[in-house]
């Protein structure tokens, strides 16, 4: 694809995003920020019963161009190939501006990544889900631990999990 | 133009010391066939001027056209020679930015522009919101020119850009400094926040002595348009005690925010010494033994 296409093909997906809205029975509904730039996604992830792989991935989030568009690319190949969630997390930062394009996605990576940071964000909260109830842990347990995952994400730019819609929000960054 | 949208006042009437760098939208509009005038966009979404540009506009990326993809610098005087030229820019051209995000990056482009010694440059008051605002026309059709004959022989960083052993020069010697980001940056709270990043800085706070102005006083938020000189010099001067004959350096995070007010102060109260330190926080909060102040 050259540049003029892959940028068609972004704008395209910006313009008329695929599987963009809630889903009703998700497991898990993660959000995640830009605060550089006032992205935000949020990603909802339903597994598959029994399995640790995806059944649905849909999305939700206002931003650039460039994030809306990931968010989309992203969450038509994850509905196409319902991958394992060992497979969604390795899928790697790289190969997400591979996907959309090192041209145009590696001026911006934190847009371009921002999906795919909250829909890791997703199925590592599917997982710990699924193992803490398991092991017979209560509703605010999990929270707590979800909260612990959000930490992780410090110092990549992107605030993933609990608190990203604030901060990706927050005047002073995006505004001010 | 929609009824409900707030008019915005003639800038020669404003006060500014040197209206002529402001055009407004019916000037652009007036001029969208003028073969001596290239409206450039500088977005911080990568991909708006895909969406939709204004017709005849070129787009100027901040990151991919005019940042070194190596050093932390801006490109030299040939790479940008080149990317002039293919932009159909002449010796004569009059060269007209706009953008998102309030014109930050329109006014960071005038900046680099300048240190190209580039001086017929102008920015649309506004910006692309403004234009949109009034329901003015967007285009998606990528224009083509004939190569430029621009010629570009150096580029002098001394006048309006300020390096962090300058910056230091400026704390020890208490000249004037003006910190533009937001006051939670300014007091370095964001550092202490929970799940919030760091941003790559590995200290918060501000470089000591410095004002916290942030940039957006120097906009109407109803029009997007700059506030006219009155109230600027109420902001800079009254509130925060700048003079337009002191020395003043101002900054942000990468030099892109703080380029609006070296703009609003450099072209609009005519300050005759501000640079743009675009380090910024990213190089001085990760700066070994920088001085760092809090309040």
């Amino acid at each position: 694809m050259d540049r003029e296409a892959r940028v068609a093909w972004l704008v395209d997906h910006y313009q008329r995003p695929r599987h963009r809205g809630k889903l009703p029975d998700a497991d898990a509904r993660v959000p995640g920020g830009n605060p550089g730039c006032g992205d935000i996604i949020t990603m909802y992830l339903k597994g598959q019963d029994g399995e640790d792989r995806v059944a649905a991935v849909s999305f939700e989030g206002v931003g650039c161009t460039l994030s809306q568009a990931a968010a989309s690319i992203l969450a038509e190949r994850i509905n196409r190939q319902q991958p394992t969630f060992a497979e969604v997390l390795d899928f790697s930062y790289e190969e997400m501006l591979d996907l959309l394009g090192r041209g145009i996605a590696s001026s911006r990576p934190q847009c371009a990544t921002l999906a795919l940071g909250t829909l890791k964000g997703a199925v590592k909260t599917v997982e710990m889900n699924r193992k803490l109830r398991a092991a017979g842990r209560s509703d605010e347990e999990i929270r707590e631990l979800r909260r612990a995952i959000a930490a992780q994400a410090e110092g990549t730019g992107l605030v993933i999990g609990e608190g990203a819609e604030q901060a990706a929000t927050k005047p002073h960054i995006a505004s001010m | 133009m929609p009824e409900t949208l707030a008019p915005v006042a003639d800038i020669t009437a404003r006060g500014y010391a040197h209206p002529e760098v402001l055009v407004s939208t019916e000037w652009v509009a007036d001029h969208l066939k003028d073969p001596t005038v290239r409206l450039v966009e500088s977005d911080e979404d990568v991909l708006l001027y895909e969406t939709g540009h204004i017709a005849g506009a070129v787009k100027v990326d901040w990151v991919a056209d005019l940042n070194d993809p190596l050093t932390r610098d801006y490109i030299d005087a040939p790479r940008f020679q080149r990317l002039l030229r293919a932009k159909g820019i002449n010796d004569n051209t009059t060269i007209v930015f706009y953008g998102d995000k309030n014109n930050w990056w329109a006014t960071y482009a005038f900046w680099v522009f300048r240190l190209f010694g580039l001086k017929n440059l102008r920015v649309l008051d506004g910006g692309r919101l403004r234009w949109v605002d009034e329901g003015r026309e967007l285009v998606t059709q990528t224009p083509r020119y004939p190569e430029g004959n621009i010629t570009i022989s150096v580029r002098n960083d001394t006048g309006h850009r300020a390096f962090r052993d300058q910056v230091l020069e400026h704390v020890n010697r208490g000249k004037r400094l003006v910190d533009v980001r937001s006051p939670e940056e300014y007091r370095g709270e964001r550092m202490h926040m929970p799940e919030y990043p760091n941003e790559g800085a590995l200290r918060g706070g501000h470089v000591p002595g410095a004002r916290s102005i942030p940039w957006g006083r120097a906009v109407s938020p109803e029009t997007h348009t700059f506030r006219p000189a009155s109230e600027l010099r109420t902001i800079y001067q009254q509130e925060n005690g700048l003079q337009p004959g002191d020395d003043v350096i101002v900054y942000c995070r990468i030099g892109e925010r703080s380029s609006h007010t070296w703009f609003a102060l450099t072209y609009l109260l005519g300050f005759e010494s501000v640079r743009n330190y675009d380090g910024s926080w990213t190089e001085w909060g990760n700066l070994v033994r920088a001085p760092v102040e809090k309040p």
